[in-house]
């Protein structure tokens, strides 16, 4: 059948003329509806750092979860379609099992990402007859956040299934403001106490309500104690010291 | 019958395993581990060839040496190599000692009902810069040791290493003790007479000898250039080294 | 003197048997018996016989002697190799030697190899196999130089080039190859020393040193290790204990000198 110039967005698995996946560009852009996420790495560790929209007064806001353990020393925060990161996640964290069962060892941090966007990248495919296992890109965007024998590393990844490695990153609505405000403050001999005020202060700075310790969540990864996130007698520590 | 079936049940039987015979041991120091293997591939009282490798080197740090049924051993090697080199294109490193062992384990146990029919010993140097052997049993039961012997002359040369090696059954002169770890030039000559007795006793053991030596990175290699018959295998001189020596052993 | 209580008659003594098999079914094995892998040879030459033998002894895959002695007495110009369990080769040549003995004593000539030949295959016909003895026989009569092989079984054969043992095949390949009627004796000797060192290098059932013995009608020269190919190496290290490496638990030192005194008493004994 003759496909007119706009039903090129339709496929999963049909670039346009210009060589363009539109679906695939179409998932980049739902990260942008989801809640700004911010990762920072300094020598001492990494922080992420999310946005909870708390959309009703009776919405539980400890059961939004947007910060996950992949495994003891890695784990990540997610934007856009948040259900979407719970197979990437899966997926990672049964990689990172794997690699332990087989290696005895802790898993590099790019090597958990490579797997998690080798998983992103499995839409459209089918083998002969059979129904293609995942009918649509991710829609959601990760940063993942881990310390390896390389120290501690902080990658985003996309829909695309490419990801790249930062020094400070920020996801979400409120990105382009938080991205530039990192690009501003961020040095890199940063303490893992000044990224975490960075992190909380560019929050701020992007959402819409005001900054408590119910409509954010922080996490950390240090080479001494691994993922944590932090509570919220924590979190309200760090928030008073802003 | 006539027709060339048979009216009661046949049983036939196929035994895909056999024993090729020779010998491997491994010794670790505090910063040197050394490994070693006769070249004596046997079936029965015939000798199939006095120069079938043993022990192999599988990186810079890390060698292997196995015994028992040698096509089983030779296709087991061949699948670490290739697991290793997989490994260093998904992780951009060499595997790391501890991390053999483990991929060996998990690889003889996936072979848990139709085993290798192979013992191995895997040598080298551990992340932290000491030395350090692993034995394996067929089916993937593993543990790091200081010594170990394996194959035809076991039972003649691990009783020799206890007392050698971990002073069994040798008390200590007054007021002193037993070294954790003995140097490099006694190890060897311990590894030689080892092959030399065991030739003389077990008819399996003889022709060549294959000693390689992997030296933490930043040992000096002093002891081992004057050995005679040695050879480098590195790749780089910078880091953990590995050296081969080969020795003749006798041949009746 | 009083008469044993139970008859025992002369030769073998089967009274275990029955024992033996109820616990072999049971899965205890019977103990292994020194055997000699072995290469023995030996072959015919212009005037007389060269035998040949290794001189390892094994139990399954251990050396248990380095250096024994293949090549076993029958008379003076009679000699056998054995092949197979150590002690069945030891005493039924001792015992045939034996025999040979009495018989030539009997008639008063000198022995025949057919006679010993024989009385070997009639033993071992006799015992079914079951005495695990493969021989090579050799040596110098009346009628002549005689060389044969004797199985386990009591079959004969009697060839100018016999070889047997685990090593047969080796050293079969080396006569095969090499052998040639009426040879000088320093040729058939060179000959079986190969022969046997094919055996030795070749044959994990064989190995260490050659035994030679060169059987002519005048005299029969027997070279114990006449080559030694496989000395033993030197010792890298040297194994010496200091004194006390050994713990003991108590010590107990007694005397083993008795002196005694002895008195005198009486008269001496009447020796005239």
């Amino acid at each position: 059948m003759f496909l007119t110039r706009s039903e090129y967005d339709r496929g999963v698995n049909t670039f346009s003329p210009e060589g363009r996946l539109f679906q695939v560009e179409y998932a980049i852009e739902a990260i942008k509806l989801g809640s700004t996420t911010v990762g920072v790495r300094t020598p001492e560790g990494v922080v992420l750092g999310v946005e909870k929209r708390v959309q009703s007064p009776l919405l539980e806001s400890s059961s939004i979860e947007k910060i996950m353990e992949i495994d003891a020393h890695l784990g990540c925060a997610m934007s856009g379609l948040t259900a979407d990161a719970r197979t990437m996640v899966d997926h990672a964290r049964v990689t990172a099992q794997n690699h332990a069962f087989t290696y005895d060892e802790r898993i590099r941090i790019e090597s958990a990402t490579q797997a998690v966007c080798d998983l992103a990248l499995r839409f459209g495919e089918s083998v002969h007859d059979e129904e293609a296992l995942m009918s649509r890109p991710f829609g959601v965007a990760l940063l993942i956040a881990g310390v390896d024998e390389g120290g501690p590393q902080l990658f985003h990844t996309d829909p695309s299934g490419t990801f790249v490695r930062y020094d400070a990153k920020a996801i979400g609505s409120g990105s382009e403001a938080a991205q530039s405000e990192l690009q501003d403050k961020w040095h890199s001999q940063m303490t893992l106490r000044e990224a975490h005020l960075l992190t909380l202060r560019v929050l701020k700075q992007v959402m819409e309500e005001k900054l408590d310790q119910h409509n954010v969540q922080l996490a950390q990864v240090t080479p001494s104690k691994g993922f944590e996130i932090l509570d919220e007698v924590k979190l309200k520590e760090i928030i008073d010291a802003m | 019958m006539p027709d060339g079936s048979f009216s009661h049940p046949q049983q036939r039987q196929f035994n895909p395993y056999s024993d090729n015979g020779g010998t491997i041991l491994a010794i670790a120091g505090a910063d040197f581990t050394v490994i070693a293997g006769d070249t004596r591939q046997s079936e029965g009282y015939s000798i199939q060839t006095r120069y079938a490798p043993k022990v192999f080197r599988l990186t810079d740090r890390a060698v292997l040496a196995v015994n028992g049924f040698a096509a089983d051993g030779n296709m087991f090697v061949k699948k670490v190599k290739q697991r290793l080199e997989w490994y260093r294109h998904a992780h951009a490193k060499d595997m790391p000692l501890r991390a053999i062992a483990r991929l060996i384990q998990t690889m003889l146990y996936a072979q848990r009902f139709f085993p290798y029919y192979v013992y191995n010993i895997l040598g080298g140097i551990e992340e932290d810069g000491s030395g350090a052997v692993y034995s394996f049993d067929p089916v993937g039961s593993y543990e790091r040791e200081a010594c170990r012997a394996a194959g035809a002359a076991q039972s003649l040369v691990q009783p020799f290493l206890d007392n050698q090696i971990y002073f069994k059954n040798q008390a200590a002169a007054p007021n002193q003790s037993h070294p954790a770890h003995l140097p490099l030039p006694d190890v060897l000559s311990i590894v030689i007479d080892s092959f030399t007795s065991a030739t003389e006793r077990h008819i399996e053991v003889g022709d060549g000898l294959e000693i390689y030596v992997v030296l933490a990175k930043g040992r000096s290699a002093q002891g081992l250039e004057g050995a005679r018959g040695i050879q480098e295998l590195s790749t780089k001189s910078d880091g953990d080294r590995v050296f081969v020596i080969r020795r003749e052993l006798k041949k009746d | 003197m009083a008469a044993a209580s139970v008859y025992t008659p002369a030769g073998f003594d089967f009274s275990n048997e029955v024992r033996n098999s109820f616990l072999t079914e049971r899965g205890i094995p019977l103990p292994k018996a020194t055997s000699t892998g072995t290469t023995i040879v030996g072959c015919l030459f212009k005037d007389g016989i060269v035998l040949g033998a290794d001189t390892r002894a094994t139990e399954g895959p251990i050396v248990a002697d380095k250096n024994c002695e293949k090549i076993h007495y029958i008379s003076e110009s009679i000699r056998c190799c054995g092949a197979g369990t150590a002690a069945d080769t030891e005493f039924t040549t001792a015992l045939i030697s034996s025999n040979i003995e009495l018989h030539a004593l009997t008639t008063g000539r000198k022995p025949r190899v057919v006679t010993a030949m024989t009385m070997l295959k009639q033993m071992l016909f006799q015992y079914q196999g079951q005495i695990g003895a493969a021989l090579v026989l050799g040596g110098v009569d009346a009628t002549g130089p005689h060389l044969f092989t004797i199985h386990p079984h009591g079959s004969t054969d009697k060839l100018p080039y016999v070889t047997m043992g685990s090593g047969s095949l080796a050293a079969m390949a080396v006569f095969e190859n090499g052998w040639r009627p009426n040879m000088e004796r320093a040729e058939a000797l060179e000959l079986v020393t190969a022969a046997v060192s094919a055996g030795i290098f070749n044959d994990l059932g064989s190995g260490s040193n050659v035994d030679a013995c060169v059987i002519t009608a005048t005299h029969t020269e027997m070279l114990r290790n006449f080559v030694k190919p496989n000395e033993r190496v030197q010792k890298e290290r040297s194994y010496t204990f200091r004194r006390g490496t050994t713990k003991f638990k108590k010590e107990d030192i007694r005397s083993l000198v008795v002196s005694e005194d002895v008195i005198h008493t009486g008269e001496a004994m009447d020796t005239s």
